[in-house]
């Protein structure tokens, strides 16, 4: 009976040996297998796309088509990796393509300026890069505040600061492209490793892999399931829930953020377009990687795959000579299907729904 | 002697609805305290202010004779005081261990530990172990909180409150969803925890169990403390009376302040 309250004060407990396996050897593996239903259906869907894709047009499978698709991928897969931990967590967030079209044209604008007063190549880099930075925490930051402390509906405060940042981007460039960075910026953005891999977007998924380990490995991501699927359990826990979701739209905030400076480093200029329709496929990766928009389930292992179909899609269809007008009809209705498929497929957001 | 836990005059108001009145409440440690009254009379709103839940409008709360300003419910737990709430403080979506030691993480050792790497084996042993001790079979890793039934849920909520409460457990309802045969293991936990010398706040509608296992009971009606007796000057007939008002005459005066 005591055994917990030994464990706190340190008198007691055990040294860290496996619980006793419930069931026969043999079924441990496959009730992994059954926990990852999900993402085996992900994979499938993927292969099967993949092979429609290459017999309508053969370039599918291509270096040059997987280098691209790679590189469309970073973006939608950092803005979904935030919208993971943000969807689990019991909100949403749309500002994430706002404020990647808004980190780029800071970034640009820092990037022509140190260029412009002279500043060595690196330092401008560093300085714009910052300033991309910065500007994805604030905007985290205004989104975290306003759902914990105004306690605004998640839907609403993204919504907001969504308008809010889109208008500022339009407001600092005049609705014009920026370029004039150094030309360092698509060397760096457009070197590549293996073939498809730029740094942009080994800087992706080196990224993703931490925040992989930490929604599922640490104390943190355990308080975001927790919250997201009873935020009264997770309170009277003793855990800090208002901080803890500053902490997470704060991140979501940082990786939009980051995924608009990677723009900037593939073109090699800032776009105020770019960004446009971002908040649709991270939410659309996110849900067809089976992340719950009911809070509290979901991995980075689904959202990644999500991410990976998104991408693949939109750039089959434009291989296919689909318009792009298309992508967003196609996205909306990605992510009804998933939704609809996970309702059928879980019994509590079935009874829920 | 002072009460080990006691809330004097509170007070609680939800907009227009008074649900607490200068309600005098306390409990000693090694005693089960029965806190009975009709639907609404304010026995969770008690509950939620003695667990930090919710401040009091008005009124002090004292453990161990200090007094205590509980900004969080993280303030009382730290202090011992473990709570049972009526609405479920599970995490559904978490497993079992998970919900155990929600709140209260074990941490992998050294650097792992700064960036709060969780130590799942461990826990997952632990929570065997004490489910085990409680008599609870359900596997504590693998299954989330939803995959169980009510009654299993409910247990392993009782489970939480009671390994880790180091001074006060505050129950509400704890043997709602359950059998009679779960009930009855309820009931031995509670004298288990009195025996360990915890104080225990027992809310329940259940009067053959609170007359069966308090010390003392506590009568709410309206918000207002009614009776506050040693268990064995009521029977049944007369809580029943004391809950509901009727035939005051003879219940008021087995109240009186102990
Ligand atoms: N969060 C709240 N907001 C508004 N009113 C509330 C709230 N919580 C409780 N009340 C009101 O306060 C009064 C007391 O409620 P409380 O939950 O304490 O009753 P109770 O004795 O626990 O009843 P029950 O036996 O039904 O659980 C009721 O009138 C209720 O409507
Ligand atoms: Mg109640």
């Amino acid at each position: 009976m005591t055994t917990l309250s030994a464990v706190k004060q340190g008198r007691a407990g055990p040294t860290g040996d496996d619980p006793t396996p419930a069931g026969p050897g043999w079924a441990k593996p496959l009730h992994r297998l059954r926990h990852h239903r999900q993402e085996l259906i992900l994979l499938l869907v993927l292969v099967a796309m993949t092979f429609l894709f290459a017999q309508l047009n053969p370039r599918f499978l291509s270096t040059a088509a997987a280098a691209n698709i790679m590189q469309d991928f970073s973006p939608v897969l950092l803005t979904a990796v935030g919208q993971t931990f943000v969807i689990i967590s019991g909100g949403i967030d749309l500002s994430v393509g706002s404020v990647l079209g808004l980190a780029g044209v800071i970034c640009a604008l820092t990037a022509r300026a140190a260029n412009q007063a002279g500043l060595p190549t690196g330092a401008g880099i560093g300085l714009a890069v910052m300033a991309g930075i910065v500007t994805g925490l604030l905007v985290g930051l205004v989104n975290g505040l306003l759902v914990s402390r105004v306690k605004l509906a998640p839907f609403i405060a993204t919504l907001a600061t969504m308008g809010a940042a889109y208008g500022t981007t339009l407001v600092v460039t005049n609705g014009v492209q920026i370029a004039g960075g150094p030309r360092a910026v698509i060397l760096i953005g457009s070197k590549t490793y293996l073939g498809v891999f730029t740094a942009p977007v080994l800087v992706v998924l080196g990224v993703t892999a931490i925040a992989w380990l930490f929604l599922a490995k640490t104390r943190f991501g355990r308080y975001t399931y927790a919250i997201g699927s009873n935020r009264f359990a997770a309170r009277v826990a003793g855990i800090g829930v208002k901080q803890h979701l500053v902490k997470v739209y704060l991140l979501s905030g940082v990786l939009a953020g980051l995924a608009g400076i990677l723009v900037y480093f593939r073109l090699g200029s800032g776009s105020p377009s770019s960004g446009q329709g971002g908040e649709l496929q991270a939410i659309a990766a996110a849900v067809i990687g089976g992340v719950s928009l009911a809070g509290g389930q979901g991995r980075l292992g689904g959202t990644i795959l999500g991410a990976f179909i998104i991408t693949a899609v939109i750039s089959g269809l434009i291989l296919i000579g689909v318009a792009p007008a298309w992508q967003q009809i196609v996205t909306g209705a990605l992510i009804a299907v998933a939704v609809a498929v996970q309702a059928i497929g879980n019994p509590k957001r079935s009874v829920d729904l | 002697m002072t009460a080990l836990y006691e809330a004097r005059s509170v007070s609680k108001r939800y907009g227009s609805v008074v649900a607490l009145r200068d309600v005098n409440f306390q409990v000693n440690r090694g005693e089960v305290v029965g806190l009975v009254g009709d639907n609404g009379a304010g026995k969770s709103t008690l509950v939620k202010i003695l667990s930090g839940a919710h401040p009091p409008d008005s009124g002090q709360i004292f453990l161990e004779g200090k007094r205590q300003t509980w900004h969080s419910p993280r303030e009382a737990i730290e202090a011992g005081v473990e709570t049972l709430y009526q609405d479920s403080s599970l995490a559904p979506d978490l497993s079992v261990s998970a919900n155990l030691f929600l709140g209260r993480e074990k941490l992998k050792p050294g650097i792992l530990k700064l960036m709060g790497f969780l130590a799942s084996k461990q826990m997952d042993a632990v929570a065997q172990a004490e489910l085990e001790s409680i008599g609870i079979a359900v596997p504590p890793s693998g299954r989330t909180v939803f995959e169980l039934s009510g009654g299993q849920r409910q247990a392993v909520a009782i489970g939480r409150a009671v390994s880790w409460a180091s001074q006060v457990i505050l129950l509400d309802e704890p043997t709602n969803h359950l059998g009679a045969r779960q009930s009855a293991e309820v009931l031995a936990v509670i004298r288990q925890a009195r025996h360990r010398g915890l104080a225990v706040v027992l809310i329940s509608h259940t009067l053959p169990h609170v007359l069966e296992v308090t010390d003392r009971i506590v009568v709410l009606r309206l918000g207002r403390v009614v009776a506050d007796a040693p268990s064995t000057t009521f029977t049944g007939d007369s809580l029943v009376r004391a809950i509901t008002g009727l035939n005051q005459s003879q219940t008021s005066d087995q109240g009186g302040q102990s």
